[in-house]
């Protein structure tokens, strides 16, 4: 193996950086993932300095992206790399944007939670909501697994998820719907929960993009815009790509 | 004789007949050379032939028996039968040692990864696994840092202080909390040691709690007793045998209400120990106030001073970082005579920013000073409870210390003064704007 990876690029350098790059965006994945489970806790537990401090904070994201958008500027300008190297490039370029607009959304929860600490607590204390963010956080959570991991089979999985986070948000919304009717007064915080459903929704839905890199990363497909049960049979059929760059072990080695 | 030795002898024997034969041949049909040469020839073959055996048998040494040869060669495969023999003893010792060792880690409650010098993962134990949601062989090769991907686990790998573990919080899950320690070993290997300690923290947590519902919950009776002594002490028709008790009571309750005060305070500091940011905090009117403070008291030392060597500012939290001054001042001047003297100093150099309360007061004895910043921790019992402190102060200003990336040192004399200094870190050090050379 390590011979291999070291015929494989000329330079050891090279393999360096790309390690480094991925670790970086890792290492964000795991900032955004914080930032979201803080944010709905901030809601759940009606704390209002939690959820500033998540909308405060978002910065860091963004001066995240921009550094990992710039490392890879430079790799793809001075190394140019080929075949599976840049596809990890590129995935991860797509993967830093999905990743600060889960950041994004995740202020945008941090600020409402702030905002709903200060009005009346509903009876369920938001436990759809509890539930709903447990899932999404696990979401985005497996699929920067499968991305460490090069994980095609996870990173499927994710993408079925997705489908899960669809469903339990048009029960949500039904629901608030029917707290409306009851009650007008409860108009302006279900306008409010809905927002926040609506959120985690999205980043159901980028955590699902981002699974989709894996896959693009590994086997060169893209799979977007496809049935799932097509790719799945499609990627049963055929080997994991030809060749895998950065010193990356495809997950099934 | 030794057999080796023997065997050589025995070569050299063979080897002088086969000369001798040759040559004894050689005369009798009238031509020495060539029987000489024929002699050595044929001696040469038989080396040949014992040298091809020998390799062949070493190629095939898994399955085929030793060549069955005489003399020295026979030496050699003995040898290298014994050396053979014995390597592989070594290493059955060595793989029984191995498994042991690993049975052993494996069955630890705490969780073990072993990292190479690139953090990469090379081993790890089944509580590892499960802790930390690792795959066997799967995840072997890849960084830690990309599967446990916290902010604080990766400052910690950042900032590669590994003297203590740290605690961070698990997205999954509720509650769960690990701990974690990176013991680097050997050339830059690395054991990543893994426990649970949601429990702890729980318990922990359970504590803090109490401490603060229940400071909270004796301040308000509290507010009501020291209201009404302190109309009772200044009522003028109070019975004059009732006057010392009343004010006893009244300073008694005084100390209590600090007290609780502190105690509140000690658990808001408690609640975030994450580090704060900081605004640049204006030291020398800072201390300035502080010397007020003290000069207000009914008894203080004469002497205060305050030197300033730096115009460099402190990022940090103003009213923590004025708390924690002031107790160090205020137990100065406590513990100092009227004819003592403190002395306040500020300055910056490479390592970062330092201040200093020098007093010549009466000293702390040197066994207790590890254990100044405890609660509720008294040098002696009379002490405290005359001065009227609570107990908490130093406890306090370890906290706001410790929540600005600071450390405290105590340096005491016994019965000549004791000096408690404060070290910031460069990071929390904000330079003038003007540079210093203008001023030159």
């Amino acid at each position: 193996m390590e011979t291999a990876d070291l015929s494989h690029h000329i330079s050891r350098r090279f393999n360096e950086d790309l390690e480094r790059v991925r670790s970086k965006v890792l290492g964000m994945g795991g900032f955004v993932e914080q930032q979201l489970h803080k944010a709905v806790t901030a809601l759940v537990e009606g704390d209002s300095t939690l959820g500033e401090s998540v909308a405060m904070d978002d910065y860091q994201v963004n001066n995240m992206e921009v550094s990992i958008d710039e490392e890879c500027s430079r790799i793809l300008a001075t190394r140019s790399p080929a075949a599976g190297d840049l596809r990890v490039i590129v995935a991860i370029i797509k993967t830093i944007t999905d990743l600060e607009r889960i950041g994004d959304e995740g202020e945008k929860i941090g600020y409402i939670a702030s905002r709903l600490a200060t009005m009346e607590r509903p009876a369920d204390k938001y436990r759809e909501i509890k539930h709903l963010g447990r899932v999404v956080s696990e979401m985005v959570h497996d699929a920067l697994d499968a991305f460490a991991r090069m994980d095609v089979e996870s990173a499927l999985r994710v993408a079925r998820q997705d489908r899960l986070v669809d469903e339990e948000y048009e029960s949500i919304q039904r629901q608030a719907i029917t707290f409306m009717m009851e009650d007008p007064r409860t108009i302006r915080r279900a306008l409010d929960v809905m927002w926040v459903v609506r959120a985690l929704e999205r980043i159901g839905d980028h955590a699902k993009n981002i699974s989709e890199y894996v896959i693009y990363m590994v086997h060169g497909k893209d799979i977007r815009h496809t049935s799932l049960d097509d790719v799945e049979r499609e990627l049963r059929e055929q080997r994991p790509a030809t060749t895998v760059g950065g010193g990356v072990k495809p997950a099934s080695s | 004789m030794q057999p080796a030795t023997q065997a050589w002898w025995f070569a050299a024997g063979r080897m002088l007949a086969t000369v001798m034969s040759g040559l004894l041949v050689g005369w009798l049909f009238g031509n020495v050379w060539v029987g000489l040469g024929v002699a050595l020839a044929l001696h040469l073959g038989w080396q040949l032939s014992n040298l091809f055996r020998l390799e062949w048998w070493l190629r095939h040494r898994s399955f085929a028996d030793p060549p069955d040869v005489g003399g020295v060669f026979g030496e050699i495969i003995a040898q290298i039968v014994r050396l053979h023999r014995r390597k592989r003893f070594h290493k059955q010792r060595f793989v029984q040692l191995m498994r042991q060792l690993q049975r052993s880690t494996a069955a630890l409650p705490n969780g073990v990864v072993i990292l190479n010098a690139q953090r990469e993962i090379m081993w790890f134990n089944r509580m590892a696994a499960r802790l930390l949601d690792l795959r066997r062989t799967a995840d072997l090769g890849l960084r830690i840092e990309n599967l446990l991907r916290s902010p604080q686990f990766a400052r910690y790998l950042e900032i590669g202080n590994f003297a203590s573990p740290i605690v961070i919080r698990t997205t999954m899950g509720e509650d769960c909390y690990l701990s974690l320690q990176m013991v680097p070993y050997g050339e830059g290997q690395q054991l990543l040691l893994v426990s649970d300690v949601s429990r702890q923290m729980r318990l922990e947590a359970m504590r803090k709690d109490f401490v603060a519902n229940a400071s909270h919950e004796l301040r308000s009776p509290l507010t009501v007793i020291s209201g009404y002594l302190e109309t009772l002490s200044q009522d003028p028709a109070l019975d004059r045998d009732l006057q010392g008790p009343v004010t006893e009571m009244r300073r008694q309750a005084e100390r209590m209400t600090t007290i609780i005060r502190d105690l509140l305070e000690l658990s808001r500091l408690e609640e975030t120990d994450e580090m704060l940011g900081g605004e640049p905090i204006d030291i020398p009117a800072l201390l300035s106030m502080l010397r007020k403070d003290v000069v207000a008291r009914p008894v203080h030392p004469r002497d205060i001073r305050i030197r300033i060597d730096s115009d460099a500012q402190l990022l940090g939290d103003e009213p923590e970082i004025h708390s924690a001054f002031s107790n160090l001042v205020d137990n100065a001047a406590k513990y100092t005579p009227a004819e003592g003297s403190i002395e306040m100093r500020w300055w910056v150099d490479d390592e970062g920013g330092h201040f200093s309360v020098t007093d010549t007061g009466m000293g702390v004895p040197p066994e207790h000073i590890p254990r100044l910043t405890e609660r509720f921790y008294r040098v002696d019992a009379g002490r405290s409870r005359s001065t009227g402190g609570s107990g908490l102060g130093l406890a306090i200003v370890k906290h706001v210390l410790q929540r600005h990336g600071a450390e405290l040192e105590i340096q005491s004399t016994l019965g000549s003064g004791s000096e408690f200094i404060c070290h910031f870190p460069l990071s929390r050090v904000q330079l003038a704007r003007v540079p210093q050379a203008a001023e030159v």
